[in-house]
């Protein structure tokens, strides 16, 4: 597989076995998909059909039963698991639907938890975290705090601030406005947009028609089968809109 | 990064903290019974076995069986020996003197001091003299009778006249108390621990005042002084040869030697029973680490999402095992040091006399050694380690996405 300039991630002829006992359930059945630098995603799909299996295997969370799936050229399905584990510190951030924090840890140890397995020094790692924290309009207050302490928005903003502080190239995130009022969603929404518009690839599993007005590629999955790839105009994104 | 493994881990049990303290606890036992029985079990066996050989290495001591009488060829015998340097024979029995804190048993000895002082090393007097073989009604007390028990003052002294009660063997084997009275020529120096003879509570006399004034028949023993201390076994095998069970036969060597290795095989019953105090530790530590590793599930799926390798979450978990036994280790052995001190003060009865008919308290101060803490810290942190390996293992063996299912 040549790497073809802004061609970041593809994946090829990807399939997924679940087995339960003697039965075996097939959650993706030769998924082709290709991220490229800059791209804005939005998995959709009625429940069931595959989004987050997908997104796990574009994550390197989950290897693929059949298929193969590129980074940067190279077939990562064959890593292991130690190096998977390091190129998703490098390369991805992960924003989940529950936020994922860890209720014990303040704001601050939250954020820094990225930077342990990457070897930043302590010394350095301040600087990365405000930066990361301003980026999604989170109050430097908030670092003393635990995520308990926050509103449900700003937590998930938090967690955002968590994927971006490695500077990764890929942010993925698994229904990332499902657990959020529409005022909450709609600065969650507003972050990524910000985070795209700066240049950072973003794929975002999701029901939410607001989130997905704002994305430039729109995969439909069903039945672990893409069935269609759409390509919204940014007019029908109010963010978008507000921005202009 | 080994830094922020401990802060984090340190971060889940503080959070935990009632689990935590409970599972060090359990942890803390194995140690504390460690560094307890075995610095008591030490401090007491350098104790009997330091006060053995201050007796004096060449010395051997024949007592006759109860069929059997000594007598002056017996003597004659062993002094014939090669091995022996000198052998005087001696009169023992008991008795008590009643001073001004009250009555007070004593041991009474009547023997050549000559012998006496080669035969008890470190026997040495305070004031006075050893009275000649003739002054027969002269006598040399231990430091304890001379001094009071409360205070350091002297309750005789030197020239002082003392009043004995002596048993009296008479025929029949009947008892009886006769009242002799006795010129203190001299005061030993204090003699200290106390194994088999206790200069402290004893009044020597002169040889001849056993058949005499302390009116003993018989030979009640020998004292033998060995040319040197690789003689002994030899002298020994060869007086048991001649006189079969007619005698006893004591070396003070060989009873160090067998007292050093009953202490070797009591430090290994002592070592085996803490051990099983340590295994069930690594069981409590398991279940405390297989509990908290299940609770973290999802947050083990979100450290290895976000980049953390299994070696690392490996870590994580075994630096939180380790931690716990650290702290448990330190609280047992602190608590075994303070348990050992306790112990060891309530003291340990052994007979005092080569009749063993009456008892003595010792108190020996735990043996506390850099080895025995060293070691105790590392069965601890093994206990950790080996406790928290399988939950460590199983938190790594977790797939990430599966991980971040889980409810």
């Amino acid at each position: 597989m040549s790497n073809e300039k802004g061609l970041l991630m593809q994946l090829v002829d990807v399939w997924k076995a679940y087995r339960v006992g003697d039965v075996v359930t097939w959650a993706l059945k030769g998924v082709n998909l290709s991220i490229v630098r800059g791209d804005f995603i939005a998995i959709m799909g009625p429940s069931g059909s595959g989004k987050t299996t997908l997104l796990n295997i574009i994550g390197l969370l989950d290897r693929p039963t059949k298929g193969k799936v590129y980074v940067d050229g190279v077939d990562v399905s064959v890593l292991p698991s130690d190096e998977l584990a390091r190129l998703r510190n490098k390369k991805i951030g992960f924003v989940f639907q529950q936020f994922n924090l860890v209720a014990r840890m303040t704001v601050y140890e939250n954020i820094e938890l990225p930077l342990i397995p990457a070897g930043v020094s302590p010394r350095l790692r301040r600087e990365m975290i405000l930066r990361a924290l301003k980026a999604v309009g989170g109050e430097e207050e908030w670092l003393i705090k635990k995520p308990t302490q926050l509103s449900g928005g700003q937590q998930q903003r938090v967690a955002i601030a968590r994927a971006l502080v490695n500077n990764p190239e890929i942010i993925l995130a698994d229904e990332p406005t499902g657990n959020l009022d529409r005022a909450s969603a709609r600065v969650v929404v507003d972050t990524f947009v910000k985070i795209n518009t700066r240049g950072q690839t973003v794929v975002v599993v999701t029901h939410d028609p607001e989130v997905a007005n704002c994305v430039n590629k729109i995969y439909i999955i069903r039945d672990g089968v893409i069935k269609d790839l759409r390509t919204p105009s940014k007019n029908e994104c109010l963010l978008y809109k507000e921005i202009k | 990064m080994l830094k922020d493994i401990f802060r984090y881990a340190m971060k889940v049990l503080t959070e935990k903290r009632f689990r935590a303290v409970l599972t060090i606890i359990g942890i803390s036992i194995g140690p504390l019974a460690l560094v307890m029985m075995t610095s008591t079990v030490r401090g007491y066996a350098n104790y009997v076995e330091g006060a053995i050989l201050a007796l004096g290495q060449n010395t051997v001591v024949i007592l006759p069986s109860e069929r059997y009488r000594l007598s002056s060829s017996d003597l004659d015998y062993i002094r014939s020996l090669d091995e022996v340097d000198e052998a005087e024979p001696f009169y023992s029995t008991q008795g008590y003197i009643q001073t001004a804190e009250g009555r007070r048993n004593v041991f009474i000895y009547a023997v050549n001091p000559s012998i006496l002082v080669k035969a008890i090393g470190n026997l040495e007097l305070e004031d006075g003299e050893f009275p000649l073989d003739v002054e027969i009604t002269y006598c040399v007390i231990g430091y304890s009778i001379a001094y009071s028990t409360t205070s350091n003052t002297r309750l005789f002294e030197t020239g002082d006249s003392i009043t004995v009660n002596v048993v009296e063997v008479l025929s029949g084997g009947k008892l009886n108390l006769r009242r002799i009275s006795l010129r203190v020529k001299g005061v030993l120096r204090e003699f200290g621990g106390a194994a088999l003879v206790s200069p402290d509570q004893t009044i020597f006399l002169p040889a001849r005042s056993g058949p005499t004034i302390l009116n003993i028949k018989d030979i009640s023993g020998i004292f033998i002084v060995a040319r040197d201390p690789s003689l002994v076994d030899v002298l020994v095998r060869k007086i048991r040869d001649v006189y079969q069970d007619k005698v006893t036969v004591v070396a003070f060597q060989q009873i160090a030697r067998t007292v050093s290795s009953v202490t070797a095989a009591l430090d290994f019953i002592v070592f085996s029973a803490s051990l099983s105090a340590f295994a069930v530790a690594v069981a409590g530590t398991a279940s405390t680490m297989i509990t908290s590793v299940i609770e973290r599930t999802r947050e083990i799926g979100v450290l290895k999402a976000l980049g953390f390798t299994d070696k690392q979450v490996v870590f994580m978990i075994l630096a939180e095992s380790i931690i716990m036994s650290l702290i448990g280790g330190a609280i047992g052995i602190v608590s075994g040091v303070i348990g050992a001190h306790i112990l060891s003060s309530r003291g340990l009865a052994i007979p005092a006399g080569p009749s063993g008919s009456s008892g003595l308290l010792i108190v020996a101060n735990p043996e506390i050694t850099a080895d025995l803490v060293l070691t105790t810290v590392f069965i601890t942190v093994a206990v950790g380690i080996v406790g928290g390996t399988l939950p460590a293992y199983r938190a790594a063996k977790i797939p990430p996405a599966t991980a971040l299912r889980y409810e």
